[in-house]
């Protein structure tokens, strides 16, 4: 499969601030997802691809030409950012048909009645975009950038907003351009999201690249890590102790009054603890689990890597 | 086109345009209210000295206006839309220019017309507001051909753009010989001395060394236009659009 957008040692900082750094990643056809928590560099890097940033060091090649360089690879690809952004004393057919006028589009009246029948916005067509609900701006942006009929197409939270019902038909929508052999980018910070559209996700974490595969391998990736519980309880030396044979557990480290479990499998070992607790007479006030969150599961990714 | 148009519209909110009108409008008012028991002769003296005085007003009128054209769609995040387009950049920077321009004249065309009616409001000799017409628009091409570029070039390009109009266009090219002769002010001011029947003493005296001269005022104000098109463009080609 031929790459459509390409990326090579890409990097990207403001000031200080490194906001991407050293990407390398080949995208075809298909839906790709990119996943990663918020300020991760995902919305940057969507920027970038697009041209709309500068990169400060790699380069980028979307259908073999640079965006910055080349305009008219525009004719080709399109982004609907992620910021609830539009012209919102335009109506959803002006806005649209501006859009496609822009992009050249021959026939741009019959190419706009067709992407807002795709949106499910025909209804609206006429209302300004200033009194759209979020969830009817993001069909309306997505109208927008598909009315010139792209072979790339950047989406970055393009669900944020959308109630349920809109949510599976905007996903259905990027299946089925995916499934033309469209390539589709879509970011989210929600694995779940990602997971019911794209073939293949790109994880992100601090602006560096956490894993790039199926779905699959993400997920087997995250339920492989050990995770971490921490306890408050009387006596972690004596519950240390007694945990340390506990199946599952592979350390133990103490500080202060509490204890830092690191398991393998964090389901057993929490079952087990309040039994061990009673059993070596320690009263645990806290147990909680350390590393939940989307973030600390892709910062572990890139440690890992 | 397409573009030029969206932004033209854009441009043109009726609350904006409205106070942009009055502002550009205060030459013509300020000519009314002095004009009342005037001679002929007064009359027409006071029309140039009013229109080059007071009519820095209408400098800043374009100044806001214009240097809204990029800076609205870059700070309303809406700039995406315009920039991801199979458009040459110096095509994106050329109609930016245009809809300034345009927009400017809309304004131009509004402080001109209350010059005309306070002319003949006073029962003055319409044949002196042409002249003005010419000051109005070729100040509305000059100023617009900066204040585009420097919209989309500076976060607080207004600040930059008052700076400029008073400090650099009242003050400092009063002051410096060299500076007087690219004042766009002055510029436009010298086409309007070469097309007026009668200049005042005080257009002659803030035309300072710049020679009244209307094909040589056209010059520079085009060789303005390629300046302001260039680096708009570089910008556009260089520079994060978000």
């Amino acid at each position: 499969m031929t790459d459509t957008v390409s990326v090579s040692a890409l990097s990207k900082w403001f000031g200080p601030k490194v906001a991407v750094s050293e990407v390398t990643i080949g995208i075809g056809p298909g839906v790709t997802g990119l996943l990663g928590p918020n300020g991760a560099g995902k919305t940057t890097l969507m920027r970038v691809v697009a041209g709309l940033q500068r990169p400060s060091q790699g380069d980028i090649s979307v259908l073999g030409e640079n965006p910055r360089k080349t305009p008219a690879v525009y004719k080709k690809m399109a982004l609907v950012p992620e910021d609830e952004a539009v012209y919102e004393r335009l109506t959803a057919r002006e806005f649209i048909t501006l859009a496609a006028r822009l992009a050249k589009v021959d026939d741009y009246i019959s190419a706009t009645e067709e992407v807002l029948s795709i949106v499910d916005l025909r209804d609206s067509a006429d209302r300004q975009l200033g009194g759209f609900s979020k969830g009817m701006r993001q069909r309306a942006k997505v109208a927008a950038a598909l009315v010139s009929d792209p072979e790339v197409l950047l989406l970055d939270e393009p669900l944020n907003g959308a109630d349920p019902v809109q949510r599976a038909a905007l996903i259905k929508l990027f299946q089925e351009l995916g499934e033309k052999g469209r390539t589709v980018i879509v970011s989210s910070h929600v694995l779940a999201e990602v997971e019911r559209m794209a073939d293949r996700v790109i994880a992100m974490v601090d602006g560096r690249l956490a894993a790039v595969g199926s779905v699959e391998t993400i997920r087997s990736a995250m339920t492989d890590r050990p995770r971490q519980i921490f306890v408050d309880c009387s006596n972690p030396r004596r519950l240390a102790a007694a945990l340390i044979e506990t199946s599952g557990v592979i350390g133990a480290h103490l500080s202060g009054s509490q204890l830092r479990i690191e398991a393998s499998d964090a389901g057993a070992v929490a079952a087990a603890l309040p039994v061990l607790a009673v059993e070596s007479g320690v009263s645990m006030t806290r147990l909680e689990p350390a590393d939940e969150s989307l973030e600390s599961v892709f910062r572990y990714l890139v440690d890992a890597r | 086109m397409v573009l030029a148009v969206h932004l033209y519209k854009r441009l043109m909110r009726k609350g904006r345009v409205i106070a942009l009108l009055a502002l550009s409008s205060v030459p013509g008012l300020v000519y009314w209210l002095s004009s009342f028991d005037a001679t002929p002769a007064q009359q027409e003296t006071r029309y140039s000295d009013i229109l080059a005085t007071a009519g820095f007003s209408f400098a800043i009128a374009v100044l806001i206006l214009t240097v809204a054209t990029l800076r609205e769609e870059r700070d309303g995040g809406t700039l995406p839309y315009i920039y991801m387009r199979p458009i040459p950049r110096v095509v994106i920077a050329a109609w930016s220019i245009v809809a300034g321009i345009a927009s400017a004249l809309t304004i131009a065309l509004g402080g001109w017309l209350t010059s005309v009616i306070a002319v003949l409001a006073v029962g003055g000799d319409l044949s002196i507001t042409w002249s003005g017409l010419s000051l109005f628009v070729a100040a509305a091409f000059g100023y617009s051909a900066v204040f585009v570029p420097l919209g989309y070039l500076v976060p607080r390009s207004l600040l930059v753009g008052l700076g400029y109009v008073i400090v650099v266009e009242s003050i400092l090219a009063a002051a410096v010989t060299g500076l007087a002769q690219f004042s766009i002010w002055r510029i436009s001011l010298s086409i309007f001395a070469d097309l007026s029947p009668i200049v005042g003493n005080e257009a002659t005296q803030l035309l300072g060394p710049v020679s009244p001269g209307a094909g040589g005022g056209v010059i520079k104000l085009a060789a303005i236009l390629v300046v302001g098109l260039a680096a708009l463009t570089v910008t556009l080609q260089r520079r994060d659009a978000l």
